[in-house]
């Protein structure tokens, strides 16, 4: 069972290593800025063939090794977990590599060129685009803090019902492996740790609406679809996980206290279900954000001003991965090779995000 | 109504933003109570710094353009377009000054100069 859910992640892993070139936006080609015009270069085109070509043969490999591997040998929990943790690895490692061999490529060729000589670098901005933002209200986020708050309730009224072992740790068939002493803390963890992630996500989605909207001018319908649905479906798919969370957490919660009411395969079952979702989540949420304004979006729009070209932003990302601009207020922008968000580095609320939430887990784990 | 500007340009990006809020008023595409952006949403959506719009959007209000009303925002004014007066005349003029000089120095005549002017404000109102 286990084998099956590393297989599945780190073939979605692989799917999306191998389809980025094709769903970022288009006129930002392995994190180099590219006028429209040269969008369909023929050094551009080759690359992201290569690039896609190269991983997907990689994670056929790595895919059919991990097959024939865990068949024909009957490997212990430690070899599967060592496996499942080497096999992204390799397939994310290599494409990391890849993306800054044409990172430099591309840079290389856009200076030799000189493709931005003679154009108007310009920046746009639509007044009325904040009354079109689609991201779900705050106390629509909000909404599994409730649930969070009702199960809490629910462990309160319960408490002398727990038994004197409170389960830490369970194991891929879904059943409890490790255990700590009955305590307020303990039979309280699981319900602060959701809380802490919802707080989370619901500080992640303030952040994303209070960021910028940034649209081009050389196709500005096509980029501001994408910058909405962005902004849209970030919203839906932490509510979703937050949601599946909450569920999963409560049903752990309730097999405490209860112990095995609902039978060894549904506790199998809960997990895996809980993941399947997760995964299809960002699949859905990958092609929805990925099909507008990349190369999957067949309208192209060109002619708008052919002396006008985007404001060449690469001085502001470092790798053309890591975006640092002192400038803007925005402190989550859309990553440049990936589907999604990133942070801005020059903002001190980035670290905020990035650093608070793994303390506070740590800090519960440790108490 | 989109906003664009130009970063390398020797014009400020606060004086291009207030240019534009106002050919978009002449336009029409502005109507009078249409609020603005808040001046962090602008500022992020153009990546600019925030101190930016905010000079922008005071520039605006000094020019009688927007009020700048406590909770709402930056809102267009109801009626800003009653004739400037003698102050605001003169302190066109000023302005102005530098650019026409220029213009009589490099031997454009008078009808060239009212031509460019001419041509000038039909860009403004025909711009999409």
């Amino acid at each position: 069972m286990e084998g099956i859910i590393l297989f599945l992640s780190t073939l979605i892993v692989s799917v999306i290593q191998v389809s980025i070139p094709f769903l970022v936006k288009r006129t930002v080609v392995f994190g180099v800025t590219v006028p429209m015009d040269h969008t369909n270069h023929a050094v551009i085109k080759q690359s992201k063939k290569r690039y896609s070509l190269i991983t997907g043969v990689l994670s056929l490999g790595v895919l059919t090794t991990f097959l024939v591997w865990s068949m024909s040998t009957t490997p212990t929990d430690v070899q599967m977990a060592l496996m499942g943790t080497i096999l992204p690895m390799i397939v994310i490692v290599t494409s990391l590599v890849l993306y800054f061999y044409f990172h430099v490529k591309i840079s290389k060729l856009k200076k030799e060129q000189s493709w931005f000589e003679g154009k108007k670098q310009v920046k746009i901005s639509d007044l009325n685009i904040r009354a079109k933002d689609e991201m779900l209200p705050w106390y629509v986020v909000s909404l599994p803090i409730l649930l969070t708050i009702g199960l809490m309730a629910f462990t309160a009224a319960n408490y002398n019902q727990f038994p004197d072992q409170i389960p830490v740790h369970w194991g891929a068939d879904g059943q409890p492996d490790a255990y700590t002493d009955k305590s307020v803390l303990s039979v309280f963890s699981l319900p602060i740790i959701l809380l802490v992630l919802q707080g989370m996500f619901l500080g992640i989605i303030e952040l994303t609406k209070r960021s910028g909207i940034k649209i081009r001018p050389t196709n500005n319908q096509a980029s501001k679809k994408r910058q909405i649905n962005l902004r849209k479906y970030t919203s839906w798919l932490l509510l979703l996980v937050s949601l599946l969370l909450t569920m999963l957490f409560s049903f752990l919660q309730a097999m405490t206290l209860y112990g095995n009411m609902f039978g060894d395969m549904m506790i199998m079952l809960v997990p895996l279900i809980f993941m399947f979702l997760t995964l299809a989540g960002a699949v859905v949420f990958a092609i929805k954000v990925g099909k507008v304004d990349s190369d999957l979006d067949e309208v192209v729009v060109t002619g708008q001003d052919d002396k006008v070209e985007e404001y060449d932003e690469d001085r502001y990302w470092i790798g053309g991965m890591i975006y640092f601009n002192k400038q803007d207020p925005s402190v989550l922008v859309e990553k440049r090779f990936g589907i999604g968000m990133t942070v801005n580095f020059a903002r001190p609320m980035a670290y905020m995000v990035l650093v608070v939430p793994i303390l506070l887990i740590l800090l519960l784990s440790f108490l | 109504m989109y906003i664009q500007i130009e970063p390398e340009s020797d014009i400020p990006i606060y004086s291009q933003v207030s240019t534009q809020v106002m050919e978009g008023i002449i336009r029409g595409e502005l109507a009078a109570g249409e609020v603005l952006p808040s001046v962090r949403g602008l500022a992020s959506d153009l990546g600019v710094n925030m101190h930016t719009i905010n000079k922008s959007y005071h520039d605006l209000e000094a020019k009688g353009v927007i009020t700048i009303v406590p909770k709402s925002g930056a809102v267009i004014s109801v009626a800003p377009l009653k004739g400037a007066s003698k102050e605001q005349t003169d302190l066109l003029s000023e302005k102005l000054r530098p650019t026409v000089v220029e213009a009589m120095v490099s031997g454009m005549n008078d009808d060239e100069i009212h031509a460019l002017v001419d041509s000038i404000m039909r860009n403004v109102r025909e711009m999409k």
